[in-house]
């Protein structure tokens, strides 16, 4: 099936849902598209009109190292995410579904524990005098404390934490998709079992990394609460920066302005994403 | 004795409390077609399974030349699989498909290229080799899945049910297509089939499964012809089975009374039977004919209805009984072809009818 013929049953589909989109429609207007357009306009006429605030943004080195260390974190977190969440995803996939609804049953709950509770929880078992540093010096594997808190690191284990789930679902899907059969059909093809992962399994479950990793990532660069109770003042984020120009400093045109970039930023991966793997790619055309 | 090429050893499988093969023990000459054959849960497949490594045998070996094959796992076995379901990998074009087996073992480029160009030759689909899976027909994808399979040249080439998913026609042409496959690359082919008509068509050898062991194995004609046992009788071919009292055997030949209590000698008897015994007595409805031959005994019946068939009429009867038979005598320019209204016997060939215990 092309994209075009489906994208025409959309146009075609178009009216007939619409009444029903109108709620929905009118929310998003009223507390999304109009909030972002003020900020547009506040970042382009605050302190005085002109791109300034978008100039200081991008070429004064302290904004930029902002820009790096996000776009850094949330990469690390996705890559780390994606390594952490696929056996699990696979697991998940070919177990039996009664035991994989009580692992999705535990994961599911994670999600709906209070984020900062879990946050917190990270802060106690990561300290220098926490759980995870006393047990590797009681047995011996240490003799200092592990800096584990307030640096990339610590960001890292509590984000790729909190992502998890947002990986593993979509990737679940994809993996279940795949007839077992074709990995026995891939060794007795002579393919070994990490020639069948990398030749077959891991092609044939890019569609399903590249959803969640879209997923992770992009939510990653916006991310608050557990940068700034994890991290450390060295590796600062984009949104605790915007929180900063906003709250304490109160400069609106510049905050603004690191928030319109982050949309922006996220709007274009979005858009990639779909050139990549969009449906062209997934329904198999040419 | 000569050394058989693929050999199985007493194997046995079982599931927890289900064993699935009791004892299957069987040896496979180099380039023989031998298909598997027998209803769903006969064992048949995880016979086939053991063999491919998809499962490890209870007890007992499965040998390739003398050597045995189960410490060496599935992807070292030198085995082409042809699945039920397709297993193309959708991701890939039908020449990358074929490939496969190929760049894995890291073959040449050169000469990956040519084998798959032979390959695509061999299965008719040159003009399809930048397709993908997903854009071919059931049958096309059973095709390529058969070149892959065979593209690394294996010794063995395993097929589970590969046709099942397809339709009538389209199976008959792949039938045609494999058995060319099999005359032209000499590969041994193990095949499974619930199929018996498919069975009977492909193969050199037929093994008959029941239950996890095989009732009998040999070619198409010894097990349509001389089938050891009732169940075999039944399941390939149509057959009636009249009930029957064992008088006496002399020789291999039985003399039974019918339950009309007509006297029948010289009907094949297998196994022993004791006098008195309680038989069935099977008849081929092709070895039942309207008019009397040379060496012929007769059978009263009702005659209930006539269908044309075309090659063949096909006729419903009843014995005194009241037990219903199938009678679809051949044509030939001798025999008498109509059906008089006032009929009332048909004919049969002792000798091509069989006994077994009840």
């Amino acid at each position: 099936m092309s994209v075009e013929t489906r994208q025409s049953f959309g146009i075609v589909r178009m009216p007939a849902g619409f009444g029903g989109l109108l709620p929905a429609l009118i929310l998003i207007a009223l507390f999304f598209v109009i909030p972002v357009l003020a900020l547009l306009l506040r970042s382009v006429t605050e302190p005085a009109p002109g791109l300034q605030n978008y100039a200081t943004l991008l070429y004064d080195g302290t904004y930029a190292r902002v820009f790096f260390n996000t776009f850094l974190v949330a990469a690390v977190v996705t890559a780390v995410t994606v390594l952490v969440a696929f056996p699990v995803a696979w697991m998940l996939a070919i177990m039996p579904s009664a035991l994989a609804s009580i692992v999705f049953g535990v994961i599911i709950l994670s999600m709906w524990t209070n984020l900062l509770t879990r946050t917190y929880a990270w802060m106690v078992l990561l300290q220098r005098t926490g759980v995870i540093n006393r047990t590797l010096i009681a047995l011996g594997i240490v003799d200092q404390p592990l800096p584990l808190i307030n640096n990339l690191t610590g960001v890292t284990i509590g984000m790729v934490y909190i992502m998890l789930p947002f990986m593993i679902l979509p990737l679940v899907g994809t993996l279940r998709a795949i007839d077992p059969m074709t990995l026995r059909a891939a060794a007795l093809c002579g393919a070994s079992p990490f020639q069948a992962f990398r030749r077959i399994l891991l092609p044939l479950s890019l569609p399903g990394i590249a959803a969640g990793g879209l997923m992770v990532f992009v939510m990653s660069l916006g991310y608050f609460v557990t940068p700034a109770l994890l991290g450390g003042t060295s590796n600062m984020m984009l949104a605790e920066m915007i929180a900063q120009m906003i709250q304490s400093l109160l400069n609106w045109g510049l905050g603004s302005a690191a928030a319109f970039i982050l949309l922006v930023v996220t709007i274009a991966l979005y858009a990639l994403q779909l050139r990549l793997v969009g449906p062209r790619r997934m329904s198999g055309g040419n | 004795m000569t050394q058989p090429f693929l050999s199985i050893r007493n194997l046995r499988k079982a599931f927890g409390a289900i064993t699935a093969v009791h004892d299957v023990t069987l040896d496979i000459p180099k380039g023989q077609f031998l298909t598997f054959l027998g209803p769903s849960g006969s064992g048949k497949s995880t016979t086939l399974y053991a063999i491919a490594g998809f499962q490890d045998p209870s007890s007992g070996d499965v040998q390739l030349e003398g050597k045995s094959l189960l410490a060496i796992p599935s992807h070292k076995r030198k085995i082409g699989m042809v699945f039920q379901r397709y297993t193309l990998f959708p991701h890939l074009t039908v020449a990358e498909n074929i490939a496969f087996p190929l760049r894995v073992r890291r073959r040449p480029e050169a000469e990956v290229k040519k084998k798959v160009g032979d390959m695509l030759a061999l299965v008719r689909l040159e003009s399809f080799a930048a397709r993908l899976p997903g854009a071919l027909s059931g049958g096309q994808q059973q095709r390529v899945a058969l070149a892959r399979a065979l593209a690394y040249d294996p010794p063995i080439l395993l097929m589970d049910e590969p046709l099942s998913a397809l339709d009538k026609k389209l199976r008959e042409e792949i039938q045609a297509e494999i058995r060319r496959i099999h005359r032209e690359t000499g590969v041994t082919i193990l095949y499974v089939t619930h199929d018996q008509e498919e069975a009977l068509h492909l193969s050199d050898r037929i093994a008959l499964f029941r239950d996890g062991r095989i009732e009998q194995i040999g070619t198409g004609e010894d097990l349509y012809l001389r089938p050891a046992t009732d169940f075999v009788a039944g399941f390939i071919g149509n057959s009636n089975f009249l009930a029957a009292e064992h008088l006496e055997t002399v020789g291999g030949a039985a003399t039974v009374r019918l339950a009309d209590g007509s006297l029948v000698s010289g009907v094949n008897a297998n196994g022993s039977l004791a006098p008195g015994q309680k038989t069935r007595l099977m008849i081929r409805p092709e070895a039942l004919r309207l008019d009397r031959g040379p060496k012929t005994v007769e059978l009263v019946v009702d005659i209930i209805d006539v269908a044309f068939y075309g090659e063949r009429r096909r006729i419903v009867a009843r014995t005194s009984t009241g037990q219903e038979i199938d009678i679809r005598p051949t044509f030939s320019a001798t025999a008498s072809h109509d059906v008089a209204p006032s009929q009332r016997q048909v004919f049969f060939d002792p000798s091509a009818a069989f006994l077994f215990p009840a």
